[in-house]
């Protein structure tokens, strides 16, 4: 039943991919602050996600709902069109007890594979359904400098079982590199200590050829990404760059030695999109079907 | 009485005071207990060390992180130093709360803190009425909140924390890891702070601006103004245009410590300990101590009046008391004494109906008895 129904999934995702383009969808978790409305509109290249509007002193000290909200984006990556659906969770973390938002997201998540095991089961299906599975998720860790949060080991073990999980540390401006190398190499150590299930760029050592061995190699040493975001753009010396300007130094954002950011983004738009969609409609969707 | 001898310019000595006092002071030197609050990784321990260019607290040690038990408490620990500069001395407390906002589930996070310094309190306030009164004063004189530099504005633990702690303490608002915001976003967010801090109605630490001296009071507007303070801190050295600045340095540049354009870390210093150290000090002991000194002496019975006064007062309060039970026990012997007259007459009445009736059927009798007599005696006529 199952090896029927991906036979006849990825004959027609092939004849979608090339009448519509590719379709993806991210979710994007962490406290608020750590920078992602900021990396979304930054990857997306276009204001996406507008800003929150933080005048409200009275608002401040309510408790906050998740705010679970799909955006489309089309994007053209080198020539091939992409879908990209961005889910943005503003609010999460905020609370005293934070501790109802991880059911929250949970629950979003679950009730997307539902939904596709139920278009699945009809007779007759929606033609125009929109798959809306998260197809990569990314975690905002907070910059602290010394290791994971509770919350952060509790969520990510928790949707690690039903979701590819990728960490990411925001706002990485603020550690200097030696701080930031430990900082990483602390987390890489919480994470097999805890055993958080993440997405580690996984390959096959005989079927793999030595490039794509290398490459799953080199972004599995940079792991958890450092990113940086920035909407504003300045001319330096010609050119346009996206950077943040301090009075000490400008910071660029597609500069590699400041950040991965331009890393990440190509593995998720470009190199690792479809290995990441497989997964998850192997591994996670086959185990929602064996319930 | 006779009225005082008015002394003319004469000077007798007594603008010789302050320097008396300053010989005092310096001699005794003073007890200083700073306390640090916030959420781990904000740089809590590094801005100790970079104040007191000391190595004041050790930092936490990752490869012991797996070991401990994740007990889900906030701790309160006190460092303790003695501080020498130009012969005056310091006897300095630094207070830590690790653990605090560290968890899933925060709810009550704060209450350790603000249990220990009520207990602070609390316990100069024993100490009022022993015999010897010497004793440690940790109250805390001020309190640091280090602020996360999310760039939005406060989160409700930040605001339910520093609503619980501004009235036991004097708190001041900082901006931690400030080199994470660019100029611009900062003042928007510290805008947006003081907003939420004056609609929440949090009392921070604030100074007195006006004094003698111009350059005082030039200074303490400065300070004002850039409250709450950002501060960045690094205890390294690092090599700016040939000069060693403390500073972190980052591939794109070295952000510095005391420059006053990367952040506010010398104001912040300067109130600390330079200019309103005394300040601190003395509030704490007159504003904050006795807040709690009122509050717990009310809640226990205790008022302001003299003695006689009061005796009074508990007199007139027994007297009215008894007026009203007397009135009482009046009314219902009043009410007794009716119901007795009641039955009383009720009695007489049902009396005089009975022998009314016996008079009536005696009347009866009497007639059947003459009317018979008078037909015996028409019968015996004929």
């Amino acid at each position: 039943m199952a090896s029927s129904g991906a036979s006849f999934k990825s004959g027609g995702a092939r004849r979608k991919a090339t009448k519509k383009g590719l379709v993806f969808t991210v979710m994007i978790v962490g406290a608020s602050g750590c920078g992602k409305s900021t990396f979304i509109n930054t990857l997306c290249e276009n204001p996406v996600i507008l800003r929150k509007d933080h005048a409200d002193a009275e608002k401040a000290a309510q408790l906050k709902t998740i705010g679970l909200a799909p955006t489309t984006v089309e994007l053209d990556e080198d020539g091939l069109k992409l879908s990209l659906t961005v889910v943005d969770t503003p609010g999460f973390g905020d609370n005293i007890n934070n501790e109802p938002a991880f059911e929250d997201i949970l629950g979003y998540i679950e009730h997307q594979y539902e939904e596709i095991l139920a278009q699945e089961s009809r007779i007759k299906r929606n033609p125009r359904f929109q798959d809306n599975r998260v197809h990569v998720l990314l975690y905002f860790i907070q910059p602290s400098g010394h290791s994971l949060r509770e919350m952060d080991i509790e969520f990510m073990r928790l949707l690690g079982a039903r979701v590819n999980v990728i960490p990411v540390i925001g706002k990485a401006d603020s550690m200097t590199p030696q701080e930031l190398n430990a900082f990483k190499k602390r987390i890489m150590e919480d994470i097999s200590h805890y055993k958080i299930p993440i997405y580690d760029f996984p390959y096959d050592e005989e079927e793999d050829d030595e490039e794509t061995i290398e490459e799953n190699n080199e972004l599995r040493s940079l792991l958890p990404f450092s990113v940086i975001g920035s909407e504003d753009e300045v001319v330096i010396s010609g050119r346009r760059v996206r950077c943040r300007q301090y009075p000490w130094g400008v910071v660029e954002v597609d500069n590699s030695k400041h950040c991965d950011f331009s890393k990440l983004r190509y593995m998720l738009l470009s190199s690792h999109l479809h290995d990441l969609k497989d997964i998850t409609h192997d591994v996670f969707d086959d185990d929602d079907e064996q319930d | 009485m006779a009225p005082p001898a008015t002394s003319g310019p004469v000077s007798v000595g007594i603008a010789n005071l302050p320097n008396q006092r300053h010989k005092i002071v310096s001699r005794k030197g003073a007890s200083y207990n700073i306390m640090v609050v916030g959420e781990s990784g904000l740089g809590k321990t590094t801005f100790i060390n970079t104040l007191f260019t000391a190595l004041m607290r050790d930092y936490k040690r990752p490869e012991q992180r797996f070991a401990k038990q994740l007990d889900r408490t906030v701790q309160i620990d006190v460092v303790r130093a003695d501080i020498e500069e130009k012969g005056f001395n310091v006897r300095l407390s630094v207070i830590d709360t690790p653990g605090f906002g560290d968890y899933a589930n925060n709810t009550d996070c704060w209450v350790p803190i603000v249990q220990f310094l009520d207990e602070q309190h609390q316990h100069i306030l024993n100490h009022e009425t022993v015999p010897n009164r010497k004793t440690d004063d940790l109250r805390v004189h001020a309190c640091l909140y280090f602020i996360q530099p999310t760039g939005h504005t406060l989160k409700p633990l930040d605001i339910e924390v520093m609503k619980q702690l501004c009235t036991r303490v004097n708190l001041i608002p900082v901006i931690a890891k400030a080199d994470t915001i660019t100029p611009a976003d900062m003042l928007a967010f510290k805008d947006r702070i003081r907003d939420c801090i004056s609609t929440h109605n949090i009392q921070v630490f604030t100074p007195a601006v006006h004094s003698e001296d111009e350059d005082a009071t030039r200074r303490n507007t400065s300070i004002l103004a850039a409250m709450p303070f950002s501060v960045i801190a690094s205890e390294n050295d690092v090599q700016v245009n040939g000069q060693t600045v403390r500073g972190r340095q980052y591939l794109w540049g070295v952000a510095e410590v005391e420059n006053e354009a990367h952040c506010d870390f010398k104001k912040l210093r300067n109130l600390l300990i330079r200019t309103h150290m005394h300040d601190l000090i003395t509030s704490t002991h007159e504003h904050h101590y006795e807040t709690h000194r009122v509050a717990k002496l009310t809640a226990s019975g205790r008022s302001d009046d003299d003695p006689a006064l009061q005796a009074r007062r508990g007199f007139e309060a027994k007297m009215k008391e008894e007026e009203a039970e007397l009135r009482k026990k009046f009314t219902e012997q009043v009410r007794l004494e009716e119901n007795r007259f009641r039955q009383w007459e009720q009695k007489l009445i049902s009396e005089r109906d009975r022998l009314n009736e016996d008079l009536d059927k005696q009347h009866s009798l009497v007639k059947q008895l003459e009317e018979e007599l008078e037909e015996i005696i028409a019968a015996r006529k004929r």
